[in-house]
């Protein structure tokens, strides 16, 4: 079975493992990638704050 | 705001701000934790300010604008029970729901057969505890929220969808309300950003307190492996909240991780070797770390005084502040010290004489914050707390 990397605080699915389900990109990779990341933050603050604020 | 307004909320700030890093501002600054207190002096029942927070904030602000302090915090009765509901989490007791409407919302442990993490589980905790707590966790702490592989339902997606709008509309709402905590009556928002150490973490909301010591017996290498996969996280939780200023400090709420809740031996190896670098790490970002010692901590503060100086505010609690200040003032600003009980059952006469022994024996060389021992409550007599104010207010100018 394929390994996982452990997601590193701030993320819960990498943009890495999110690109490999992209066709080639025809734009601007950085922006879909701060997007991407931006959005992650997210979720992840929300299970992280669901644990330790509430 | 006009300049006037604007020259006090500054004052207000450098007067807290100074005495933060042990030094001595013109008088002591006045910061106390309000709770459900503000529900009672504002009006309403703890259910009103526990499950809406719009009125929590202009309880709040009802309270700053007529006792004149220095800094509140925003919402001290910070568990919106409203969103609580919404994820649809299981362990709060919400006023007006299963306890009466005005008292405090309660934190309801499991039995330790129910924990919400099991002995066995620490591995798949260590290895990736963010998919842990969405994938496990969740499903059982959650009453709509589906066990991974089962399939989905109505209920489980609207947990998500109405629990992450809930939550991003109530953290959003803080900066309208720091706002108009600054412009309307030039008080300080207190604190910026949590933290936990890992270990009640793990303690408070994973393995239950009774789960927790059987596996410091039973499996210490484990909980110590847990804790230092929490510590990353933990840190990340911290800092995303911090004062972008870097003037008010994030705040560590201390639960069981003091003798005697555990023994010495595991506060040394496991909880203070898990949060120290945490804390380190945050003061070396530039960020301090207010301590709020819930219960009483005086077994440990030579640990504590371990610490990088002025990077830490130590609030006591049922300690004894007379010693805190003899291990820790040197390096660090303390605050509390007057007994929540005193509040409650005391007169203002007493309120006074025990506000007046704290400062003549702590505060003598700045260094030193007036609040409760605890968050106050509405237990606390409004005449007593305006007692302790307007006795600051005379008394504590240097």
């Amino acid at each position: 079975m394929e390994q996982k990397p452990k997601p590193k605080p701030g993320v819960c699915v990498g943009w890495e493992e999110k690109l490999k389900e992209l066709p080639e990109i025809k734009g601007d990779e950085k922006l879909l990638q701060k997007i991407w990341q931006d959005n992650e933050s997210l979720a992840y603050m929300y299970i992280w704050h669901c644990l330790v604020s509430f | 705001m006009t300049q006037g307004k604007e020259q006090l909320y500054q004052d207000r700030l450098k007067r807290y701000v100074i005495a933060m890093r042990n030094g001595k501002p013109d008088r002591i600054p006045i910061r106390p934790f309000v709770a459900e207190f503000t529900a009672k002096y504002a009006g309403y029942t703890c259910q009103e300010i526990t499950h809406d927070y719009t009125k929590a904030f202009a309880a709040v602000r009802k309270c700053a604008a007529d006792f004149d302090w220095d800094a509140v915090v925003a919402n001290m009765v910070y568990v919106w029970t409203g969103l609580t509901q919404t994820i649809g989490l299981k362990y709060y007791a919400i006023p007006g729901v299963t306890i009466e409407a005005d008292v405090g919302f309660q934190y309801l442990e499991p039995a330790e057969d129910q924990a919400f993490m099991k002995p066995d589980e620490y591995d798949e905790l260590i290895s990736d505890p963010t998919g842990f707590l969405f994938n496990v966790w969740l499903p059982r702490v959650a009453v709509d929220v589906q066990d991974m592989g089962k399939p989905s339902t109505y209920r489980n997606n609207l947990s998500f969808l109405k629990g992450g709008m809930a939550m991003l509309n109530y953290f959003n709402s803080f900066g309208e309300q720091n706002r108009r905590l600054q412009e309307e009556t030039q008080t300080v928002s207190a604190i910026a950003g949590i933290l936990k150490a890992p270990l009640d973490i793990l303690g408070d909301k994973l393995r239950g307190y009774i789960g927790l010591c059987m596996d410091l017996l039973e499996r210490p290498e484990k909980v110590r492996r847990a804790c230092e996969a929490l510590m990353p996280h933990l840190l990340h939780v911290a800092l995303s909240g911090a004062d972008p200023d870097k003037n008010v400090p994030i705040t560590i709420w201390m639960h069981r991780g003091c003798v005697p809740f555990i023994s010495h031996e595991h506060f040394e190896n496991i909880y203070w070797a898990t949060l120290k670098p945490i804390v380190e790490e945050i003061w070396r970002q530039g960020y301090q770390v207010l301590f709020y010692a819930e219960g009483n901590w005086d077994h440990h503060l030579h640990s504590f005084a371990e610490l990088p100086e002025k990077s830490i505010i130590y609030h006591v609690d049922q300690g004894d502040i007379f010693e805190t200040h003899k291990v820790l003032g040197d390096k660090f600003c303390i605050s509390g010290g007057i007994p929540n009980y005193l509040l409650s059952y005391g007169t203002p006469d007493e309120v006074r004489r025990q506000c007046k022994a704290v400062i003549d024996v702590v505060a003598g060389d700045g260094g030193y914050i007036m609040d409760a021992s605890a968050i106050i409550q509405n237990d606390a007599k409004v005449e007593n707390v305006r007692a302790l104010t307007e006795f600051i207010r005379e008394y504590g100018v240097y």
